[in-house]
């Protein structure tokens, strides 16, 4: 049997629909003396948005890659689930986000849909404005500093997170930019590399700036990683990632806050009082500066192999006090492993794999150089995003704060991450075309 | 909440595990299908040719050919442009490798040439009076074959190889 890919997508956007049916319902149930009956409505409300999705999407990439949607869908649907479950007024907020960022996705999806090749011509234009979108939390009066980190931009009770929009557009600009010059690069000179550094530089000062560690360390290996699929230079890869630990080194020594991140990370627990920066007083360090990564590990482990269940999980403490602070945003993955469980979490990180793994393909079948660039550069992108938030969570990597793409809690990324999506499906869209031609 | 909590935990527990075997079979239906629309052409996705390995591997070059001007109110006639590397755009604005300023019926960015591995192919960029292959309007891209016509606003050119 051979489905069309739109037909497809359809067929497994129906799974994701009783997916997300039987999330809402387990956390209905679990939780029904706190939460409304209007939960389930959520299930529905969420496939309708989606179907609109796979509606734009037969009507503008008919040959796209059928996986990557449902693949949103589906995470999209379980953050939302878990949001819900953390606090059900946030998941109000999320999902008026989900239905901003299809709208986003289908406006793009239909202004590109017939050569989104020429983005290409406005290459600076990308460049200049991710820079601008990166520098506009600095800007006096518009700025709000959230937990350390200068991200965010508020307009009223509105608030989004620039950075996130300015990784697509700098992408864009990166693959345009290295389209051209790949072949002169590739030779080596130093002054050929002049405007990319002067704009890399940039958004590196800007995120040394705004503390954004998580930010800093996702552009500089977009960066890496696109710089070697167009030059093919294992060399630049391996000066790229010298210099970077050349500079982590430097950051580390004259950064308090950097410092602390690393101590997190190697020592989480003490068994005896330290000096704690935010009391003043001695204190246990789980009990201080690593209190939320600690939280966050006993989350997981408190999931075990099956999981507690979705509405299940262990989150507040008897007073009803939050336990892992931020667990909607940046620490989401670990009530998902609680609540589902290591099988479960083992799921939900190969969902994401296979996303990637389809965005390899898409850059693998690109017939020229600019969708090959886009396609492996957004596929990167949102790989490593995915590794820098998972990995600091377990405790592999020192933990930097950013959000788990679909998932989390957070309408800049949302928005942001269905753009990128789009991208993704309209150069899958021609390479299939071309294909089968 | 107590009275029903056995049947609460039942559904549950059924309700979970119902929830992760969907979700393995919605990724093992993924990878299974996916590994199955085969037709893979063995490419890569790094763009250059590796210098690393002492000789160096080319991919296939692109087609080259030439675009010779057959009848146009702005380029002269039987003068051409060659094709090799790089695309060629077509339209009445300036930066244009073909520039028609004065050509009424022609976009500003009209139409494209682009030698690709398989061929010479042309392509549309969504011009207001369209591009004509051998007089049939163009609604996608198509590879030149030698002797083709190509028309843009009211210049014709000659693809030859």
């Amino acid at each position: 049997m051979t489905l069309s890919p739109r037909n497809r997508e359809l067929a497994f956007l129906v799974v994701v629909g009783i997916l997300t049916a039987v999330g809402f319902a387990s956390v209905y149930i679990a939780r029904q003396s706190v939460v409304s009956t209007t939960s389930l409505t959520y299930a529905g409300i969420f496939l309708g948005v989606y179907l609109v999705a796979h509606l734009v999407a037969r009507a503008t990439v008919p040959f796209a890659d059928p996986y990557l949607l449902p693949i949103a869908g589906l995470l999209t649907a379980l953050g939302v689930t878990e949001i819900y479950r953390l606090d059900p007024k946030d998941a109000f907020r999320q999902a008026f986000w989900v239905i901003v960022a299809v709208a986003l996705f289908a406006g793009t999806l239909f202004l590109l849909r017939r050569d989104y090749r020429r983005l290409e011509t406005y290459k600076y234009i990308f460049g200049l404005s991710a820079i601008v979108l990166l520098l506009l939390p600095l800007a006096p009066g518009l700025g709000r500093t959230v937990n350390g980190a200068r991200l965010w931009v508020g307009l009223g009770p509105l608030q989004f997170q620039p950075g996130e929009l300015a990784k697509v557009l700098l992408i864009v600009f990166l693959a345009a930019y290295l389209r051209e010059k790949r072949e002169v690069l590739a030779q080596g000179r130093l002054k050929d590399f002049g405007p990319l550094l002067l704009i890399w530089g940039l958004a590196i000062l800007v995120l040394l700036e705004t503390r954004d560690l998580g930010g800093g360390l996702l552009y500089f290996g977009i960066f890496l990683a696109m710089l070697y699929v167009a030059t093919a230079r294992l060399s630049y890869v391996a000066v790229g990632l010298g210099l970077f630990l050349i500079g982590s080194v430097g950051v580390w020594k004259v950064t308090p806050h950097v410092q602390e991140r690393v101590t997190i990370w190697l020592h989480p627990w003490t068994t005896h009082k330290v000096y704690c920066p935010s009391t003043g007083t001695p204190q246990l360090r789980q009990d201080c500066q690593s209190y939320q990564l600690v939280k966050s590990l006993y989350s997981i482990a408190h999931g075990n192999y099956g999981g507690t269940g979705l509405g299940r999980g262990t989150v507040t403490d008897l007073g009803g006090h939050a336990l892992i602070p931020y667990a909607n945003t940046d620490f989401i993955y670990s009530v998902i492993a609680q609540e589902l469980g290591l099988i479960g979490a083992s799921a939900f990180l190969l969902v994401y794999m296979v996303f990637v793994l389809r965005g390899m393909r898409i850059a693998l079948l690109a017939g020229d150089g600019f969708s090959k660039l886009l396609a492996a550069g957004l596929t990167f992108g949102f790989a490593l995003q995915t590794f820098i938030i998972v990995g600091g969570i377990l405790r592999l990597i020192p933990l930097t704060g950013i959000t788990l793409p679909f998932v989390s809690y957070g309408g800049s990324s949302v928005v942001a991450n269905f753009v990128l999506l789009a991208g993704l499906l309209l150069v899958s869209n021609r390479a299939n075309r071309d294909l089968l031609r | 909440m107590i009275v029903g909590s056995v049947a609460v935990d039942t559904a549950l527990l059924i309700l979970k595990i119902a929830f992760l075997v969907l979700l393995y079979l919605f990724i093992w239906r993924i990878v299974r299908t996916a590994s199955r629309d085969l037709r893979l052409p063995q490419e890569s996705f790094i763009l250059a040719p590796s210098r690393e390995g002492g000789v160096a591997t080319q991919p296939p070059p692109l087609r080259s050919g030439r675009l010779v001007v057959v009848k146009s109110a702005e380029l002269e006639d039987g003068s051409d442009y060659m094709l090799n590397s790089s695309q060629l755009t077509i339209g009445r604005g300036g930066q244009n490798d073909i520039p028609l300023p004065n050509d009424d019926y022609a976009s500003a960015r009209h139409a494209r040439f682009e030698p690709r591995q398989d061929g010479v192919w042309v392509q549309d960029l969504g011009s207001t009076n369209g591009t004509y292959l051998n007089g049939a309007r163009l609604e996608r891209p198509r590879r030149l074959t030698p002797g083709d016509i190509v028309r843009v606003g009211d210049t014709d050119l000659r693809f030859e190889q």
